[in-house]
């Protein structure tokens, strides 16, 4: 028989319900990101977002993979890291769904979904993951039992770097994109702090420097253009550091901003010079969606971890290493 | 004679004998996915700081490689060779007793560093090697600075812990104390200061 996973995400913006079986399909992937009229993310706007619109996405997503309430065999959830507001409504909807349908509730952290979602499609066994997203910029390697962060930004994350620079530029929400489209427009290099430590970087005097030339009156196509150039080149030198340090044979995009195609070739020109293998996750699987948290709730039940309701409180903080992978050792 | 003895992220180590005599020929490649602007800036800046600092930080009392030579237009270093192995290499294979002294050996020279407002920039187990004599030396100061300020020396104790976390995970609780030990001792009261900002870093770019 196959077993049929719901997975529930809500660590930010975003939420969403995915329905994947145990023989790795996904059968569905519903979610809807909530977009500020103004400035950043309130996390109890965005927490409202979740208890609002939840049950109807879930609804929906059931109905696109022509299932039933019953057919459920398994609710996942997203228990952290993220804005505490919305991992608690997103975890209520969990609980409750396991309670009413009398299945099993697996506990998932939101990191490692998005690296074994990216498994699960690109078939790679042991990647380096870049993991780049609005709250997120980590290079992550299994190691140990664990996955564990060999890099990450020391202050503000690449999502939000651009974001807060595109609102700086009048820019709309998200302003990658944006960025990515007039950066190709852009033809002056302007020096920007890089800033690089260890297999850590720091975006904070990047993004003060970048709206300094705004104030001088640099072009917009230029900015947005030296901005990428400085700021992937420093995320592709720290997975290139990653891939030195581990040996890995695999380098794995994912997160929102793999949508990002400059920095995809970025990433790409680092694989050929380590002759690695590598894979950017399609932006359906790569945002934050509840098909990850699924498929990582099915690898994770299969290795006999479940929660009960009474554990299963949320946890913000939850770092990538503090969950042994069962389903790797 | 050339040899390659390690292709880096940004290099390659070469140990070639001139003179009757070993020494290390380090070599800043290009990135071609760079954008050149930003590729030649960092091979330059980095080749030129790697120099120097190398020299500072002996003049602050820890065992680094003496350069010789270094060319800025095919951004390559010629400086010692030190005959010995990789600390992370042989962590594992001590007793208790040796990996802390090394430890504490490691949190010491760390200490000569920020005590001189130097920063190593990337100080991981790699960069660290052990000689025959069971001297330990610091090597790969492309990253340091001077002028160092509280924070970043707080970052360069991030470092420490985060390599200890990945590369030594069985062994990480006891070598991070035993090195946070060497430090403090050299360090005195100024530790303080950076030991807590060590524990600030590491609670930021997460979600709050």
């Amino acid at each position: 028989m196959v077993l049929i996973c719901l997975g529930l995400e809500g660590t930010a913006h975003s939420f969403g319900a995915g329905i994947v079986t145990d023989d790795g399909k996904v059968l569905s992937n519903e979610w809807d990101m909530l977009k500020p009229a103004q400035g950043g993310i309130h996390p109890r706007e965005a927490s409202r977002h979740h208890s609002d619109l939840g049950p109807s996405i879930i609804k929906n997503t059931l109905e696109k993979a022509g299932i039933n309430y019953n057919d459920i065999n398994l609710i996942a959830f997203s228990r952290g890291p993220g804005l505490g507001p919305c991992l608690r409504a997103t975890a209520t909807m969990a609980r409750t769904l396991s309670l009413k349908l009398d299945v099993p509730l697996v506990d998932v952290n939101h990191c490692v979904a998005h690296i074994e979602i990216g498994c699960l499609e690109s078939r790679f066994k042991d990647p380096v993951t870049v993991y780049v997203s609005g709250g997120n910029s980590q290079v992550i390697a299994y190691a140990g039992g664990r996955f564990r962060t060999f890099g990450e930004t020391l202050d503000i994350a690449i999502g939000n770097m651009l974001d807060v620079l595109g609102r700086e530029l009048g820019m709309g929400f998200p302003a990658g994109p944006i960025v990515e489209k007039l950066a190709k427009q852009g033809t002056n290099y302007h020096s920007l702090p890089y800033s690089v430590k260890g297999m850590d970087l720091s975006y904070s005097g990047m993004l003060t420097a970048a709206k300094k030339l705004f104030s001088e009156g640099i072009s917009i196509p230029d900015i947005c253009f030296s901005v990428q150039e400085t700021a992937f080149g420093m995320l592709a030198e720290i997975a290139e550091r990653a891939l030195a340090h581990t040996k890995k044979q695999e380098l794995l995009l994912t997160g929102g901003v793999a949508r990002n195609n400059r920095l995809t070739e970025m990433l790409e020109g680092v694989s050929k010079r380590h002759d690695v293998k590598f894979h950017r996750v399609t932006p359906s699987l790569a945002g934050d969606q509840g098909a990850m948290i699924a498929w990582n709730g099915i690898l994770q039940f299969k290795a006999g971890r479940t929660i009960e309701i009474n554990d299963s409180q949320v946890l913000p903080k939850w770092r990538t290493d503090e969950q042994d992978i069962l389903w790797r050792t | 004679m050339e040899e390659l003895i390690a292709q880096g992220a940004e290099s390659v180590i070469l140990k070639i004998e001139r003179w009757n005599q070993y020494f290390v020929l380090k070599w800043r490649q290009s990135k071609p996915y760079l954008f050149k602007d930003i590729d030649s800036h960092l091979r330059k800046t980095r080749t030129s700081r790697e120099c120097k600092m190398l020299s500072v930080a002996r003049s602050l009392g820890v065992r680094t490689p003496a350069v010789y030579a270094v060319n800025l237009s095919d951004y390559t270093i010629l400086m010692d060779y030190i005959e010995g192995t990789q600390f992370k290499q042989i962590a594992d294979t001590l007793t208790e007793n040796q990996l802390k002294e090394f430890c504490r050996e490691f949190g010491h020279s760390i200490a000569l560093l920020h005590k001189g407002d130097v920063v190593h920039g990337d100080p991981t187990t790699s960069n660290l090697i052990v000689d025959s004599k069971s001297h330990l030396w610091l090597v790969d100061f492309g990253l340091s600075e001077m002028n160092a300020t509280v924070e970043m020396k707080g970052v360069d104790l991030h470092l420490i812990q985060r390599a200890l976390e990945t590369t030594h995970w069985e062994l990480q609780e006891c070598m991070l104390e035993a090195t946070i030990k060497g430090y403090s001792d050299s360090l005195g009261k100024e530790a303080k200061d950076t030991l807590s900002r060590m524990k600030e870093i590491r609670e930021r770019g997460r979600y709050h």
